[in-house]
């Protein structure tokens, strides 16, 4: 039995009709167009489908859509409305991305990282990434972009 | 220069096949594959799987009006089971349905009775039954037999090294429909446009024009999508020619684990012979390449094992040898060193027996072994610019090599349940496909109006930076700002058969052929702007910072009016150039030849500290040299080398490609194959650039760097099998990779209660 459901995308109230089953995942890129949450396992291994959920990281591969309902939801689509970043900038400096398919997941959790803690020491920026998989690049210029922002921060304070 | 990727990647915005918008219509294609690993088809009852609702059609064999074959190198390759099964995995139909949930729950629905027969799992079992999938090659330099009596010590042994999965994050997948006049296109996932496209017209009863192939990007490849793009691609587009709707086909994780094929596994006989004071005198392996079901590519990954043999030493006789060994298990294939490392890594798991066996310090004999400049490699080519002893002593002096072992010594000293180990690493690659004939570059240039370019290429972009650096190249020859440059999806209407992106020359060959366009450009335009200009000699014409100067003096004349009045003067603003890697040649009768545009070299440190108690490991620190020539853009450039280092110690400690008896998988999914988060990289990672020549065969002579530094991952199960040796001097040298920690912790206790004597 299908129910409509409210979600708050990127700011945006959205309706959708979803399935008992229907996954989280599927329904932002099928039924809502938003591409950037990537399949990658479909089982929470590898992190490519992170999106927050009220502010924090969640794979959405492993979230029923209708668990989701009347909540906050953001994607990548969501943080560059006004501009990059600067996050997003220093993911840009460091060539933080090769392929780019771990991007969305790891932007949004390295986002919810500096939202919690603005100045992460390296193991609490290697703790928020471990859940997110990268094969192209060896993560040294994932870990150094998000030191950056923080290392910025603290500059101008 | 920032890789031009990044940008989208950072918003978000960079589309891959799955991203793209559906057409009206689409169907969504599951597979359905033999569950065992060898036997006779007996009956398919799709009836069942038929009746359920949005269930459109069932691809199989019946619907192919070509060849039901895909093979690239050897014509062994079905695109559908049709008689008999040969792997675990191997797809047999396609289900097309309304949703993939629909396509799925169909998919179980489907009964088939397989008359089982015995699979043959390892190459070592292939080998003993003579299945082979090419016959035996091997590459000679020198006289083993009669030197074998010169030698103060022989070292015989086996070795083992396990295959490893890709897992680039964007599984297989292909998107395909129908244009008008009986035309097809294929957005595929793959490395290889060309290969596609010749598959799918082969497949479809299709002339190759008819069938345009597209590539955005691809979210990593690593070589799996050199030739394994290519089944998932003619699927979706017999579904579509069938069915007469876009159909699109992505494989899941757990689909893509199970069905394609992998690094080759490699079992090797080895033997080696040292003089007194250490050089090798002789070396003799024999290899045993585990290939799968068909081809693939086995037969070139074979022949890159034959030039790798050496590794980065000189070995004045020698004999290696590689069987191609067919298997029961999926089409083993394309990834990242391309049958090196396992070449690589036989010859250095024999210097540490050697080195165990004698009591000596393995990198003395590493040491004394590296090539030198005018060596002879087995295949005859000449080591030119060799700078293997240069990268080991500069390694050596800068990382203060000396200072580490003593540390490591000092705190081996102190711990019983920790221990370090440090190991050194040479690495010697040689560029260029070795099928003389893959080396070539295509490269489509069109400058509009109002002065800006786009550029299409051969070369597929799967995160390497290769369409940055292809923009660099432009620009710098055009001499105009990098922001009026478009990089175009690679695409078989516009680039008509090219080479695939692998080998790590996709930059060189597409990048090449770039310049030699823009070159054909700036001559026209030159021409033009020395009509306008009222000059006498077009070579006195040069073009700086988009500004036209002549005799060296500034003139009025801009880019963007030169290319105006060109247009106007009806002077072609487009060009497609072609460039074919000079020098190379290799006489396969004779197995000699000079294969390789350069060598590329460098040298690894690595430390790495085992929890003796635990049988875990973490890489302390690894320091790198590595020769890029003279890099055109070092951010990409030390961002492959970080990433193909990872990715190398990855394949030689925790991806284990474990298969049992029946040919199944059984690590098949992310939770239990594990490749490196982002706690296995190493404490301390640093690259650093060999003050090196810029090599003319290279693209702006910056070398190619995509595969030689994921053979420094080599260095580390070295260095934590001296930390193991360090706990028990005693343990077996089993000499298998990789070291996974369950290895790691059975071998460290083997022997211990005689150490306890």
């Amino acid at each position: 039995m299908n129910k409509q459901i409210t979600l708050t995308i990127n700011g945006e109230a959205r309706a959708v009709e979803v399935g008992p089953t229907d996954i989280l995942l599927d329904v932002l890129r099928e039924k809502l167009g938003i591409k950037s949450p990537k399949i990658g396992c479909e089982r929470g291994d590898c992190g490519a489908c992170t999106v927050l959920l009220d502010g924090k990281s969640v794979r959405s591969c492993l979230i029923l859509a209708i668990e989701a309902d009347g909540h906050k939801i953001t994607t990548l689509e969501g943080l560059s409305r006004n501009g990059l970043t600067p996050l997003q900038e220093s993911f840009l400096k460091h060539s933080s991305f090769q392929c780019g398919f771990c991007a969305p997941g790891i932007v949004l959790s390295a986002t919810e990282l500096l939202a919690k803690h603005p100045h992460p020491s390296e193991e609490e920026i290697k703790e928020s990434i471990s859940g997110n998989l990268c094969r192209c690049t060896g993560y040294k210029p994932i870990i150094e972009a998000i030191a950056a922002v923080s290392n910025a921060r603290r500059k101008s304070v | 220069m920032i890789n031009i990727d990044s940008r989208t990647h950072v918003r978000g915005e960079s589309i891959y096949v799955n991203d793209i918008p559906l057409r009206e219509d689409t169907l969504f294609g599951v597979v359905f594959a033999s569950p065992l690993a060898h036997g006779k088809v007996k009956s398919i009852d799709f009836s069942e799987a038929l009746q359920i609702d949005g269930v459109e059609g069932i691809i199989s064999v019946k619907d192919i009006k070509g060849e039901n074959q895909i093979g690239g190198i050897i014509q062994d390759e079905e695109l559908f089971a049709d008689k008999t099964v040969d792997y675990i995995g191997m797809p047999i139909a396609l289900v097309c349905a309304k949703t993939e949930r629909i396509a799925k729950k169909a998919v179980s629905r489907i009964k088939i009775d397989i008359e089982e027969l015995h699979p043959i799992v390892t190459a070592r079992e292939a080998y003993a039954a003579k299945k082979f999938i090419v016959p035996s090659r091997t590459f000679k330099i020198g006289d083993t037999e009669s030197e074998w009596k010169s030698c103060a010590h022989i070292i015989e042994g086996q070795a083992e090294m396990g295959g490893q999965e890709h897992v680039y994050l964007e599984t297989q997948g292909a998107y395909a429909y129908l244009t008008e006049d009986d035309g097809i296109k294929i957005h595929s996932s793959t490395q290889a446009t060309k290969y596609v496209q010749r598959a799918a017209a082969k497949v479809l009863g299709m002339p190759m024009h008819k069938i345009e192939v597209d590539v955005n990007r691809i979210g990593g490849g690593f070589g799996g999508k050199e030739d394994q793009g290519t089944p998932w691609a003619c699927m979706a587009a017999l579904a579509a020619q069938t069915l007469r709707k876009p159909v699109k086909l992505v494989l899941s994780r757990a689909e893509d684990i199970k069905m394609t094929g992998k690094r080759h596994p490699y079992s090797f006989d080895f033997k080696l012979g040292l003089s007194k004071d250490l050089k090798i005198v002789c070396y003799e392996v024999q290899c045993f390449q585990n290939a799968g079901a068909c081809a693939d590519v086995s037969p070139a990954v074979m022949e890159r094992t034959l030039f790798h043999g050496t590794a980065s030493y000189f070995v004045p006789n020698a004999r290696i040898t590689v069987h191609s060994c067919k298997t029961n298990i999926p089409p083993n294939t394309a990834f990242r060193g391309f049958g090196a490392p396992q070449g690589m890594f036989v010859l250095e798991a024999a210097l540490m027996k050697a080195a165990v066996t004698l009591g000596v310090d393995m990198m003395e004999i590493q040491k004394k072994n590296l090539l030198s400049e005018g060596d002879r490699f087995p295949y005859d080519q000449e080591a030119k610019n060799c700078n293997a002893r240069k990268c080991w002593d500069t390694a050596w002096k800068t990382f203060g090599v000396e200072k580490l072992k003593k540390e490591v010594a000092d705190f081996n000293q102190k711990n019983d349940l920790f221990k370090k180990g440090v190991s050194l690493y040479p690495l010697c690659f040689g560029i260029s496909f070795t099928k003389t004939s893959l080396n070539q570059g295509r490269s489509l240039v069109h400058i509009y109006s109002d002065g800006t370019v786009s550029i299409t290429t051969g070369v597929v972009e799967m995160g390497q930076g290769v369409n940055t650096k292809i923009l660099q190249a432009a620009a710098q020859t055009l001499s105009i700002s990098t922001r009026r440059f478009t990089i175009h999806s690679t695409n078989t209407s516009r680039i008509a058969n090219p080479s695939p992106t692998a080998a790590s020359s996709g930059a060189d060959l597409n990048g090449k052929a770039t310049i030699m366009a823009c070159q054909a450009l700036l001559a026209r335009l030159k021409g033009v702007a020395c009509q306008e200009l009222k000059a006498q000699d077009p070579g006195d014409i040069e073009i700086k910072d988009e500004v036209i100067y002549h005799k060296g003096r500034k003139t009025e004349l801009t880019w963007a009016r030169l290319v105006f009045l060109t247009e106007e003067a009806r002077v072609s603003l487009s060009e497609h150039a072609h460039y074919a890697t000079p020098i190379i040649h290799f006489n396969k009768a004779m197995e000699k030849g000079h294969p390789f545009a350069y060598h590329v070299y460098g040298t690894a440190v690595t430390v790495v500290t085992v929890d003796c108690l635990r049988g875990t490991y973490n890489v302390d620190l690894v320091k790198i040299i590595h020769d890029f020539g003279s890099s055109m853009n070092l951010d990409i450039d030390i961002g492959q080398v970080e990433g193909a280092l990872l990715q190398g110690i990855g394949l030689m400690t925790i991806e284990e490609l474990l298969i049992d008896q029946t040919g199944k998988l059984v690590y098949d999914d992310l939770s239990s194959y594990k490749v490196p988060d982002i706690y296995f990289t190493p404490r301390t990672l640093e690259v650093k650039p060999l003050d090196s020549k810029p090599d003319p065969l290279a693209l702006l002579g910056s070398k190619a760097v995509g595969e030689p530094p994921l053979m420094y991952g080599i260095g580390t199960y070295f260095a934590i099998l001296k930390a193991m040796r360090e706990f028990n001097p005693q343990l077996k040298l089993e000499l298998w990779a990789p070291m996974t920690h369950q290895k790691c912790l059975m071998s460290l206790y083997d022997n211990y209660g005689d150490l306890l004597k």
